[in-house]
């Protein structure tokens, strides 16, 4: 599923940033990601900047507010609109969280953990399948930070992603600072839960900088990314032995421009150093 | 819709986020899933994991009061000085109105329900208008991008509508609420009439309009200019024509068109 074009660490691409990026011809980030929620129907300057930058440059896609656990119907128009936007930006694939964000109509724009039962991986299914049918571009779903299990569990969150990936035949977008954060939470070790997990449905890879609030460890997307997760990161790619491409997220306490593309950078090396170790392997 | 186990564990997780009474779920986290007919199982999973529980609330509340807090800080600075911005925001979460999953919609859905509600408005009765203004600007220059009129010409002349952009808003106020701060949130009673449109570059501008003016440019969308301004006993249209020349160019203005 991975193109040759998506490899390497890109960014997402947040309005602060826009101005600057939209004038460099070689920024050196090998791709964007982009959330359509926040493109799709907006209007303006700075909506202007970023389709230009998106038609310019390789872009991936990542939603936000789809829930795809959840109940609602489909918002078909938006449906349709995120079809035209996934084929304008030439994305090879659209990623959601495996999590819900509406109930009853009502969008809490929060991502919010799915109980790990067996009826809500049937549910999760039946809905990804659904979703995928409606999309131009394979579906990918990740794996979230959940802060607690809703309700009383039937199985644990390894068995929960899994049971889904599988039966909704979807690719994975792997979080791993996500994965760390959780194995801090509820006290697992983060390798040995990635070694029970399908790593071959790895499509993507999310990494992200996170924080401390009194007993638990938050999601923030507002920090660096701190080297046990840079480690994670190494681990996995060399467990996954192939290139696939890696997106730091940065969404509070969004530093300037040249900030970011040395953290970029920074991660580029541990990726790129990673990969060359397994092909020292396998020589 | 058939109702399931993993229904009702969103609805609560619903209600722990959005309900009111806080004091009660940091008690009894329990009470959420109570509430929407979950076992003793369910009803202990939320009680044993209280503290993440109300972590759940804490973040996904902040992610649907910042828009607020954010896009109406006058608003805010002038409720919170009567301990009335809390209540205010609590009523439009119980109102259950966040429909779209575009972030940017929180703050124009607040809007339509203040002015669906009427709330706070007996006791200050600019605070829509205040609202409205504090919003205008984001609204113009977020509007979703549309392809411009066609069938248009450049040059006004008395017999031509005019045909405002899509993104232009003329508005009418009652209170000077354009020019309040978050030190000083009570307007002064003042018709104000204002443009707000996107220019060239799709950056919002606000202009103050005379009251002819703004009635003129409301007018002539929908009678020739000469009769708009004959109605408004304006009697030189020339520096009319010359503004809305103006404003064409600035990008308020699509463009004038010969009625059929």
């Amino acid at each position: 599923m991975t193109q040759d074009r998506f490899t390497g660490v890109g960014l997402g691409l947040r309005r602060p940033h826009l101005e600057q990026v939209a004038c460099m011809d070689h920024h050196g980030v090998p791709f964007w990601e982009t959330c359509p929620e926040n493109v799709v129907g907006d209007g303006g300057r700075q909506h202007r900047l970023a389709c230009a930058i998106l038609d310019r440059d390789p872009v991936l896609t990542h939603g936000l507010t789809i829930s795809v656990g959840g109940f609602d119907a489909w918002d078909e128009d938006y449906l349709r609109d995120l079809g035209d936007f996934l084929i304008r930006t030439g994305t090879p694939w659209h990623s959601e969280h495996l999590c819900f964000t509406s109930v009853d109509a009502n969008c809490l724009h929060e991502l919010l953990p799915l109980p790990f039962t067996r009826e809500a991986v049937r549910h999760t299914i039946k809905r990804a399948r659904d979703l995928q049918s409606r999309l131009p571009v394979p579906l990918l779903l990740e794996n979230i930070t959940y802060y607690a299990e809703l309700g009383a569990a039937e199985m644990d969150e390894a068995d929960f992603i899994t049971a889904v990936l599988e039966g909704a035949e979807v690719g994975w977008l792997l979080d791993v600072n996500n994965v760390y954060v959780n194995a801090l939470n509820f006290g697992f070790d983060p390798k040995e839960w990635l070694a029970r997990m399908p790593l071959d449905r790895v499509v993507q890879l999310h990494i992200a900088g996170h924080k401390k609030f009194g007993g638990l460890t938050v999601d923030t997307h507002g920090a660096e990314v701190i080297d046990p997760v840079i480690d994670l990161m190494q681990w996995t790619l060399a467990r996954l032995g192939r290139p696939v491409p890696v997106l730091l997220e940065r969404d509070n306490h969004i530093p300037d421009f040249d900030i970011l593309l040395a953290e970029r950078l920074r991660l580029q090396r541990a990726y790129d150093a990673a990969l060359a170790a397994v092909e020292v392997r396998h020589d | 819709m058939t109702e399931t186990r993993t229904l009702h564990l969103q609805r609560a997780m619903a209600s722990l986020v959005l309900d009111a009474d806080e004091a009660a779920l940091e008690a009894d986290p329990g009470r959420a899933a109570r509430r929407h007919g979950l076992s003793g199982a369910d009803q202990r999973a939320f009680r044993e994991q209280g503290e993440a529980m109300l972590t759940y609330r804490e973040l996904a509340r902040m992610s649907l009061i910042e828009p607020l807090e954010e896009m109406f800080p006058v608003l805010k600075a002038l409720l919170e000085s009567e301990e009335r911005w809390d209540p205010c925001v609590q009523a439009f979460l119980d109102a259950r109105l966040i429909r779209s999953g575009h972030y940017r919609d929180i703050a124009p859905t607040f809007l339509g329900w203040l002015a669906t509600t009427g709330w706070g408005q007996e006791r200050w009765p600019f605070l829509l208008e205040l609202a409205h203004a504090e919003i205008l600007e984001v609204l113009v220059a977020r509007f979703p991008e549309a392809d411009p009129p066609e069938g248009l010409h450049a040059e006004p002349g008395p017999g031509d509508l005019v045909v405002l952009a899509p993104a232009t808003q003329i508005v009418s106020y009652s209170h000077a609420v354009h020019s309040v701060t978050e030190d000083a949130p009570v307007p002064e009673v003042r018709p104000t009439h204002l443009i707000a449109f996107r220019n060239g570059d799709g950056e919002a501008r606000l202009m103050e309009l005379t009251p002819a003016t703004a009635a003129l440019l409301v007018q002539a969308q929908s009678r020739p200019l000469g009769d708009a301004a004959t109605a408004l006993t304006i009697p030189d249209l020339a520096p009319v024509l010359d503004l809305l020349n103006d404003l064409r160019r600035d990008g308020a203005i699509a463009g004038f068109q010969t009625p059929t």
